[in-house]
């Protein structure tokens, strides 16, 4: 009888510690963000700001959400399409509207191709999205305010440090 | 109850017809010994029929059995198959398998006489065989730009994983009580500790047929039944007790 108390004791104990779990929230893992940082074309090495930068997906109707639209950065992190491999954006600098609402800024194209890695992160996030092979194309018009883009991590695990360079 | 009241009447019956040609003996020995049944007790468990008939999702069926060894020991196995639909939060999947356990009981209920109930500690080893599939599933994203409605479905078609095993070590604590001459009714509650890594590959086991739900990040899992099960009477044997042995002794 000793005995059975003890494993009636035992069961209890291990039942407790068993019975806590984390399976209902997402904490472990995210789809990350492109981190983007804009440099100096003549002075490579020197972060330089894109006067009234706004970044629009292509496609899209409203400005990205993690950027501050309009204002003067050197650093901006954005979403890439989780279900497709490649994913547009327009990068506008010194950004306004005229009189009839009409862009007046300058508008470059990049098209962000890439491969996706499906990741089972936990029971409570189920998959999440990284990338490989990241490329970017910048689309040539009359008047590009980017001169180059650089690849500095092709693939995306998270978005602690930069992957792509563009230098203007 | 019946049983033991005419078999101790032929007994009795039998010594007093024996005592008639031999001398009054004033202190007649008890010659009644109770003796213990042994045994084969087969049945089923009600929870996962019952689960199986109110749960859509859910289909499952379980042969629980146990021979009994000596007094308080029994040699205890489960037998099924389970097969069950899950729906996450972002992705719904399907396990589908069988299993079985096998292990040992230990009686530690003091029956009186003619009881012969069960309180039981003990412990199995498991092992499953099954499959995975994921019938759809959503990307997980805190990011919503371009997906404003709803999580971005990855896929609709159903992608299976067979051929998954897994093995896990059991703790159980139970009870059987004989409802019925020889018809039981059994409950038990069971701790697993999975041997399987289940973190392995593409999708994770995050259900085992028999060991139940895989919690993330940890070995443990619990499980249940509520049994009913006939005992098949094999053969009777006399209980060992010290007393009778001191007695041999004195003799």
């Amino acid at each position: 009888m000793k005995n059975f108390g003890f494993s009636i004791l035992l069961l209890t104990c291990l039942l407790t510690v068993a019975s806590c779990e984390k399976d209902d929230i997402c904490v472990e893992g995210n789809t990350p963000l492109m981190v983007i940082e804009f440099f100096d074309i003549n002075n490579r090495d020197t972060p330089k700001n894109v006067t009234a930068l706004r970044v629009v997906g292509e496609g899209q109707t409203v400005t990205v959400n993690t950027v501050a639209d309009r204002t003067a950065l050197n650093k901006i992190n954005i979403p890439l399409k989780t279900i497709e491999d490649s994913t547009s954006y327009l990068l506008i600098s010194n950004s306004a509207d005229n009189d009839d609402d009409v862009e007046t800024g300058n508008i470059d194209i990049v098209n962000f191709n890439f491969a996706r890695v499906e990741d089972f992160k936990s029971r409570a996030c189920g998959f999440i999205v990284t990338y490989e092979e990241l490329d970017a194309v910048l689309q040539t018009d009359t008047d590009n305010w980017i001169q180059e883009i650089e690849i500095i991590r092709a693939q995306i695990i998270n978005s602690d440090s930069t992957h792509v360079k563009i230098y203007h | 109850m019946l049983k033991y009241i005419i078999s101790l009447s032929i007994v009795l019956g039998s010594v007093s017809l024996a005592a008639q040609s031999k001398p009054i003996d004033t202190k007649p020995k008890d010659t009644v010994v109770y003796e213990q049944s042994y045994g084969i007790r087969i049945g089923l468990d009600l929870s996962r029929l019952i689960t199986s008939s109110l749960d859509e999702n859910y289909t499952g069926a379980e042969l629980v059995a146990d021979y009994r060894l000596t007094q308080d020991l029994y040699i205890a196995a489960e037998l099924g198959a389970e097969d069950k639909t899950q729906q996450e939060d972002l992705y719904n999947f399907n396990t589908s398998g069988s299993y079985i356990k096998v292990g040992v009981d230990r009686n530690t209920y003091a029956n009186w006489y003619g009881e012969k109930n069960l309180i039981f500690y003990g412990g199995r080893l498991g092992f499953s065989s099954f499959s995975n599939t994921i019938n759809n599933y959503q990307i997980f994203d805190n990011n919503r730009y371009w997906n404003p409605e709803a999580f971005a479905t990855a896929s609709e078609t159903p992608e299976e994983f067979s051929g998954r095993t897994a093995s896990w070590l059991e703790a159980v604590l139970g009870t059987k009580v004989e409802l019925f001459p020889n018809i039981y009714l059994g409950a038990s509650v069971r701790l697993g500790f999975l041997f399987t890594d289940a973190n392995e590959g593409r999708f994770p086991i995050l259900f085992v047929p028999g060991f139940n739900k895989v919690t993330w990040d940890s070995k443990f899992g619990v499980g249940y039944n509520y049994s009913i099960s006939y005992f098949l009477p094999l053969y009777k044997k006399k209980n060992k007790i010290k007393k009778i042995a001191e007695e041999e002794k004195v003799e």
